[in-house]
């Protein structure tokens, strides 16, 4: 009689694990990356961000900008407000960065840069451009697989390792990722160098996760350079995914506005 | 001195009032110290300039931006382009003459760019003096009429020009840009016409200019013959991918009236490596000018000096290369190589980032060539020591 009454609490806690252990077996790297990729890229987002460098020489870097994302990243456009060197300064990524035009506003010239670019640090922060453009990236330029299971900054994760496919440009030859399982945003990120794909280059944790919109948004995030012992942290001052953004914003002329 | 109160009580009494309409007030000061090595003796010339930028929007969609510059020299203020010029080319000239060429760095105060943007749903109009940058090329931009680049330092800012501007995007990331620079007549005014687009890839745009060009023969001998020619230019540029490499290439046809047409072609490709060393090269060709430097005369070398022509090699070389090497500071240069007379100028550079808004700036400039070649070593050599705090 006794186990009858617990025949219903049995039965759930059953349907329960049948549930996860179902999840565990169906769900695939290729799935797990498309809602990586889909929470990190909302249809249309509109944020100020503070970009705080902390350099070799412990001396620190601040700026802030204005961003601006349409297509689910694949046109993202950076606006510098903050310091006075460079205020006014626009970075326009279109197709996902695959281009990328940088205008400076003491000369009023455009300038398109080439793949190779991407490389670069942005305003000789620990994120490139390829870090910061690239709404697709993690779909487009590797191909991945699930490791496993574990737990990372307190949540548990699945763990997925993405290696560069033979035509991609991206500087990094294998990424290895922990990405929530409750809501998939990647929490850690390492980057394995271009050259040695056992050589970890930098790190990008992501923390203060905060619903914004009804789209969980990570408000921290720490990119930390494992060979140069620097760190860059970007915060954001203030989001919006709730923007109606003209595709004029994201021209030449969007640029210089 | 009276023109420096003038204008400072000017702006004293204006930003405040601007300051109602919240004007946005930035620029920067910029000291620089320059030696110079020239004919076997050290010269000194210190500059302090101050640039004070205004930024509004009294309304929806109407920008006014300006900015004034004022500029004040120290130490040996007067030159003479004689003295760079090679004695082959001097000795056959009288030597009274010299006085002719002689110039000063004279302080200057004035409104460098003033300017309205109305911006309209399908264009935007741009009146007032304001910078114009045309072309894809870094150190030459055949394409620019009306700027003329310094080789040692491409990327500093150029003047304002006195313009109207209308910026029309089109569809398919195509553009329209049509300006006209009032002169004295509409016939010395500078017209300008380019369309802009993109394919794949690469960025184009095929451009059309009309401007007055000043040609002056220096060789007579009581003054200077100054002719003025009507120089239609034809021209485009692109800039894009290949092979992983970025490329470009920005050319020029001017037809220029009762006075012998000319071309100019500029073509470029630049590289990252992995270790972040940054390589640029760009290969320059200017028909007018000469491919033997025991041809080049003294009108060559005058209107080199005085910008009326950008180059006096017929075809050069320019190489640039930069390395983070912290992340504070940035090491490079530049190598200017004429490949018609085989002088070359190296042009060390180092940036050091020393906070936020403050920047020091070290630019060399050693010339190795034969004296009478382009970069010969009579025109001695400098080092720039630049600093510029942004507020």
């Amino acid at each position: 009689m006794k186990f009858k009454k617990y025949i219903p609490f049995v039965f759930f806690i059953g349907c329960f694990c049948m549930k996860n252990a179902s999840a565990q077996v169906t769900i695939t790297a290729d799935t797990i990356i498309q809602k990586v990729t889909q929470v990190m890229n909302p249809a249309q987002s509109k944020a100020k961000m503070k970009m705080t460098i902390m350099t070799t020489s412990r001396k620190t870097r601040t700026f802030v900008y204005q961003a601006y994302s349409k297509n689910h990243g694949e046109k993202t456009l950076m606006k510098y407000l903050e310091p006075s060197r460079v205020k006014g300064q626009a970075i326009l990524m279109l197709n996902n960065a695959d281009d990328i035009w940088v205008y400076f506003p003491r000369t009023r010239r455009v300038r398109k840069l080439a793949t190779h670019a991407k490389k670069q640090k942005m305003e000789g922060s620990d994120f490139s451009y390829e870090d910061m453009g690239a709404g697709n990236a993690f779909i487009d330029e590797f191909g991945s697989h699930l490791l496993g299971e574990g737990k990372k900054e307190g949540k548990l994760c699945y763990k997925l390792e993405l290696k560069r496919k033979p035509k991609s440009s991206s500087g990094y030859s294998r990424l290895v990722m922990w990405v929530d399982r409750e809501d998939f945003i990647p929490l850690v990120i390492d980057y394995y160098q271009d050259d040695d794909s056992t050589l970890l280059e930098k790190q990008l944790v992501l923390s203060d996760i905060k619903v914004v919109d009804k789209i969980p948004t990570p408000m921290q995030m720490v990119m930390f350079n494992k060979l140069d012992r620097t760190r860059t942290d970007m915060e954001f001052l203030e989001v919006t995914y709730k923007v109606d953004l003209g595709d004029d914003l994201f021209t030449e002329r969007g640029m210089k506005k | 001195m009276r023109k420096f109160f003038c204008a400072t009580l000017l702006s004293l009494l204006l930003i405040p009032q601007l300051g109602a309409q919240e004007v946005d007030i930035f620029g920067y000061f910029e000291p620089q110290f320059t030696l110079i090595y020239l004919d076997g003796n050290y010269y000194q010339l210190q500059s302090n300039k101050l640039r004070v930028d205004l930024k509004s929007n009294p309304v929806e969609n109407v920008e006014f931006g300006a900015n004034f510059d004022w500029i004040v020299y120290h130490g040996k203020r007067d030159w003479n382009f004689w003295d760079f010029i090679p004695k082959e080319v001097t000795s056959s000239v009288h030597p009274f003459r010299r006085y002719r060429y002689q110039f000063t760095y004279e302080d200057r105060n004035f409104l460098d760019n003033a300017y309205l943007r109305f911006s309209f749903p399908s264009f935007d109009l741009m009146v007032g003096k304001q910078q114009i940058s045309l072309g894809t090329g870094y150190a030459f931009n055949p394409t620019d009429v009306f700027n003329f680049k310094d080789l040692m330092d491409p990327t500093y800012e150029q003047p304002g020009h006195n313009a109207l501007r209308i910026d029309w995007p089109l569809k398919d990331g195509f553009s329209l840009l049509a300006l006209y620079s009032p002169e004295s007549s509409w016939q010395n005014s500078g017209k300008l016409l380019r369309l802009k687009g993109r394919w794949g890839h690469f960025d184009f745009s095929v451009i059309g200019t009309e401007t007055e060009w000043t040609v002056t023969d220096y060789t007579y001998p009581y003054y200077n013959f100054i002719t003025t020619h009507q120089r239609r230019m034809l021209g485009g540029d692109f800039a894009g991918e290949l092979l992983g490499l970025g490329i470009w290439a920005e050319g020029a046809y001017n037809f220029v009236e009762e006075s012998k047409d000319f071309w100019e072609l500029v073509v470029g490709s630049d590289y990252t490596f992995d270790s972040e060393l940054y390589l640029m090269l760009e290969l320059y060709h200017h028909s007018l000018a000469k491919s033997d430097y025991r041809q080049y005369d003294l009108n060559d070398w005058l209107r080199f000096f005085y910008q009326e022509q950008k180059s006096i090699t017929r075809d050069q070389l320019y190489c640039f290369v930069q390395y983070p090497a912290t992340d504070l500071l940035k090491i490079g240069g530049s190598a200017l190589v004429s490949l018609s007379d085989g002088s070359i100028a190296f042009v060390p550079t180092a940036l050091y980032s020393f906070s936020e808004n403050v920047e020091l700036t070290l630019i060399g400039n050693i010339n190795v060539g034969k004296e009478g070649k382009a970069y010969g070593n009579n025109q001695g050599h400098s080092l720039l020591l630049r600093s510029r705090v942004y507020f």
